[in-house]
């Protein structure tokens, strides 16, 4: 459950900085640190994909996932244990090499994508439990 | 003690009030997240950044279109010869034009008081997107006093903001970095400001029948200026260019042998 709600906050906070970079909102709110200066390095795409299309998608497939974790039959589902601690890993891998980006690269820190990586640390350590269940099953 | 039947049902009943909890925090979540992107992005589309021509009314009059249409101009305006040009931001030959061949101009005629330059935005709107905004942009810079370093850092670093969806914090980053107010220059460019003389310039373009950037013409204060070719070159604008100078100094020979005789047949 509490995946569930961490991984709708950050999909939230991803389609922002999505919208942001497909030009459908003006500057970023950012009351804390130089988020332009973040959003405009070339870090902030993978190719012609912006990186906070990358968030988008992996917030909505951990959100599908919890809420699916949740209903009767798929309490005890090995698949969604998987899933949830393989997605819960890669975003955690993922926000720590954007936040090294950040802090040892650009030099630069956008709020939202700090918070963004707090969720997927909380959203990370949440998931461990997962490799109980499977061990267990 | 409860029998095994009413545990099941006690349980029962808690999972099914946690999870009526957990939808509720999921749904207030969910319209909260919807209701602050979604007002962000409709108050962008409200009031935010002219990107595409406005509708003006009365330019069909060809004196109405001239005041409208506004250049900026670089060089003595007592400058006997002026070259125009009409560019987009987003056009590589304009780039060119700009970086390569106008310091060689500005260096020949411009700094000699020879000649003047002006420049129309001409963007050319249905193949490039960012080309208006851009040249809203570069007006915000006049704004500050700062339009030609604007305008080359436009085309310095074209590869750069051409590739975004929103390149408005480029354009504030460049402005920044050029020494400008950045918040009085993002005010600027998220309005509609500027939009109506970068369309009276379009239109202006349109009206003289162009179809290519840059479009460079060089001419004298009166008559119409002469377009230069497809040949961009400094050999090719330095030759038309000192065509039109010798042509305004034979006029002027003229216009002096006119008077010398006109006061000797009085």
């Amino acid at each position: 459950m509490a995946i569930a709600v961490m991984a709708l906050v950050g999909l939230f906070i991803a389609f922002y900085l999505l919208a942001h970079a497909l030009g459908w909102t003006g500057s970023l709110l950012c009351g804390l640190g130089d988020c332009e200066r973040v959003q405009q390095s070339r870090y902030s795409s993978i190719g012609p994909v912006p990186v906070a299309a990358v968030g988008v998608a992996g917030y909505a497939v951990m959100l599908v996932t919890s809420v699916l974790g949740i209903q009767p039959g798929y309490r005890e589902s090995r698949a969604v244990s998987w899933l949830l601690l393989i997605g819960g890993t890669v975003g955690f891998g993922f926000s720590l090499y954007l936040t090294y980006l950040e802090g040892a690269v650009i030099h630069a820190w956008c709020q939202w994508c700090v918070a963004s990586a707090v969720l997927m640390t909380l959203i990370f350590l949440t998931s461990l439990p997962e490799t109980r269940r499977l061990r267990r099953a | 003690m409860a029998s095994r039947g009413e545990r099941r049902r006690k349980s029962r009943d808690s999972n099914g009030s946690d999870m009526t909890r957990f939808y509720w925090v999921l749904g207030i979540v969910a319209v909260l997240g919807l209701g602050l992107v979604g007002y962000q992005v409709a108050a962008h589309r409200a009031g935010g950044a002219a990107t595409q021509p406005v509708d003006l009314k009365g330019l069909d009059d060809p004196a109405a279109l001239m005041r409208a249409a506004q250049g900026i101009t670089k060089g003595s305006p007592d400058a006997p010869v002026t070259i125009i040009e009409f560019g987009d931001y987003e056009c590589p030959a304009c780039g060119e034009f700009t970086l390569q061949i106008q310091p060689q101009v500005e260096k020949a005629y411009v700094a000699t008081g020879r000649a003047k330059l002006v420049f129309y935005d001409y963007p050319l709107v249905s193949i490039h997107a960012g080309s208006f905004i851009a040249a809203r942009a570069a007006r915000c810079a006049n704004d500050q006093d700062r339009f030609w370093q604007f305008h080359s850092e436009l085309y310095r670093k074209q590869n750069d903001w051409v590739a975004k969806a929103n390149p408005i914090s480029a354009f504030v980053g460049y402005a920044k970095s050029l020494g400008m107010d950045g918040g009085a220059f993002q005010h600027c460019l998220e309005s509609d400001r500027h939009a109506d003389v970068v369309t009276a310039d379009m239109r202006l373009a349109q009206q003289l029948g162009l179809n290519s950037t840059p479009t460079i013409m060089v001419g004298l204060a009166k008559g119409m200026p002469r377009r230069l070719g497809e040949d961009f070159s400094f050999k090719a604008v330095k030759a038309l260019v000192d065509q039109v100078l010798a042509e305004a100094d034979s006029a002027k020979a003229n216009g002096a042998k006119a008077d010398t005789a006109a006061a000797g047949g009085r």
